[in-house]
């Protein structure tokens, strides 16, 4: 599947977003069965079937792209797009890939990836692509439950006392330098912009992104929490373009929590049984 | 196709289409819901169907497609059936019609909006059961069971990607409800 490490830049966007949900989805799930009440299991089940369903229909867009005439078997490409590349192929920001840790960190990395997740499918929303447009307004009423459901455990744990607090604190100071890489510039983006496939910049998203974080976690008392790079200048935050000198995840980069963990895991089967159906 | 081939009738199918039980909710039917987005024959008798999936993430939009393509098969001078879900128009919960409503209701779950309410029986006390707390951004739902209002969102996750989990205050009866999209 090496087709898959060199690809056109609307393929790597479409495999960015995808990889992040199925990443994401895929840790979520780590939290069936052992979540610490039915309701956070349930919740958690949920987001994460929810996720992967979305990264499924992200794969379909680029499964579509490349048998227009729909003869193939569409369903066996996107499979092969979730399960049959090799680690080095996977676009997804690091930050998707961390193990669940506690479930302070798994909340307060639901409550940074799902606003940036938000921030990305409304601007995808206007997209000159018009399947790329449908699929980001459709999935945009889907996440507002996720959104609301990370904000409730926002409110309710630094309002929570202490002990609570410093444990959600903890797991910001964790999740959010990675979160920034979720904003990390598309390979070839000046392109995606001239084609008007990305209505916005990343570096536009992730400002978009901390005007709606930034104010919440100063007046939860957590202002503190935020990456030392970020910077208010004037009224604007702003991030050094330096930030992002080395490539991360857009371009393959990831660490062993996926390519030793993830990865070996949920391919598991798929590299077991190549093209089998259930 | 030979020239004798019957042209199916586009009420007919459609109707086939309309008909489909929604495989995680069997009172209420793929027309019902409001799904069924457009549906073509052509003069070869070969189907084609557009449905609109209620959630991205459906798990029976699979079986859907075969109900589709098995209910459609058996109308006469059809020769195949593809089906498609499309994500524009987004669906929408006002989407589902009135019969959908009722057929909802009887089978204990509030659809959005269209409230019904009716006279609330006497409440009894009960233990709360609500462990995440009502959310201000969830509507009030009146209870499928008995029209009151007095009624809380106990959790926004339910047992299928598009049901949520409510609470009755009056007839202390739990109950679930379609979420708002």
């Amino acid at each position: 599947m090496n087709e898959y490490l060199t690809v056109d830049p609307r393929t790597a966007m479409l495999l960015a977003i995808a990889d992040d949900e199925l990443i994401t989805g895929h840790r979520h799930g780590h939290w069936t069965g052992v979540a610490p009440s039915l309701e956070e299991d349930l919740a958690f089940s949920t987001i994460s079937q929810d996720e992967i369903n979305h990264a499924d229909v992200w794969y379909s867009l680029i499964a579509s792209a490349r048998d227009p005439e729909g003869t193939g078997d569409a369903r066996r490409t996107v499979d092969e797009l979730g399960l049959g590349r090799p680690p080095e192929a996977y676009r997804h920001a690091v930050l998707c890939e961390r193990p669940p840790r506690d479930f302070a960190y798994t909340l307060a990395r639901h409550w940074a990836y799902d606003h940036a997740d938000v921030v990305r499918l409304a601007v995808l929303a206007d997209s000159e692509d018009a399947e790329i447009a449908a699929v980001a307004t459709k999935l945009l009423h889907e996440e507002r439950y996720h959104v609301e459901h990370a904000d409730h455990w926002f409110r309710r744990l630094a309002h929570g006392g202490d002990r609570a607090a410093g444990e959600l604190a903890a797991g910001l100071e964790a999740a959010l330098p990675e979160a920034l890489w979720l904003f990390e510039p598309l390979p070839e983006e000046d392109q995606l912009i001239a084609d008007g496939i990305l209505p916005a910049y990343s570096a536009a998203m992730l400002v978009r992104w901390l005007e709606i974080i930034a104010p919440a976690l100063e007046a939860a008392d957590l202002g503190g929490t935020l990456p030392a790079d970020v910077q208010m200048s004037g009224s604007n935050w702003v991030l050094p373009e330096s930030h992002f000198a080395e490539q991360g995840g857009r371009y393959g980069n990831h660490t062993e929590d996926f390519t030793e963990d993830v990865w070996p895991e949920m391919t598991h089967l798929y590299r077991a049984h190549p093209g089998a159906t259930w | 196709m030979s020239d004798v081939a019957t042209v199916p009738d586009l009420d007919a199918v459609t109707a086939a289409v309309a008909g489909v039980p929604d495989p995680e909710l069997p009172p209420v039917t793929l027309g019902m819901l409001g799904m069924v987005h457009d549906v073509r024959v052509d003069d070869e008798g070969r189907v084609a169907v557009e449905l609109l999936p209620t959630f991205s993430g459906c798990p029976a939009t699979e079986m859907m497609e075969r109900d589709v393509v098995s209910a459609v098969s058996a109308v006469e001078g059809v020769t195949s059936v593809a089906v498609r879900f499309r994500f524009d128009p987004p669906w929408s919960a006002t989407m589902i019609s009135p019969e959908g409503h009722a057929r909802l209701r009887e089978f204990g779950i509030a659809p959005p909006g269209g409230a019904v309410p009716s006279v609330a029986p006497a409440g009894r006390r009960t233990l709360p059961l609500a462990l995440a707390g009502a959310s201000p951004e969830s509507g009030v739902r009146h209870c499928p069971y008995c029209g009151s209002d007095r009624t809380e969102r106990e959790s926004a996750f339910g047992p299928t990607p598009c049901r949520d989990i409510r609470f009755c205050h009056a007839c202390q009866q739990p109950f679930e409800a379609f979420k708002d999209l």
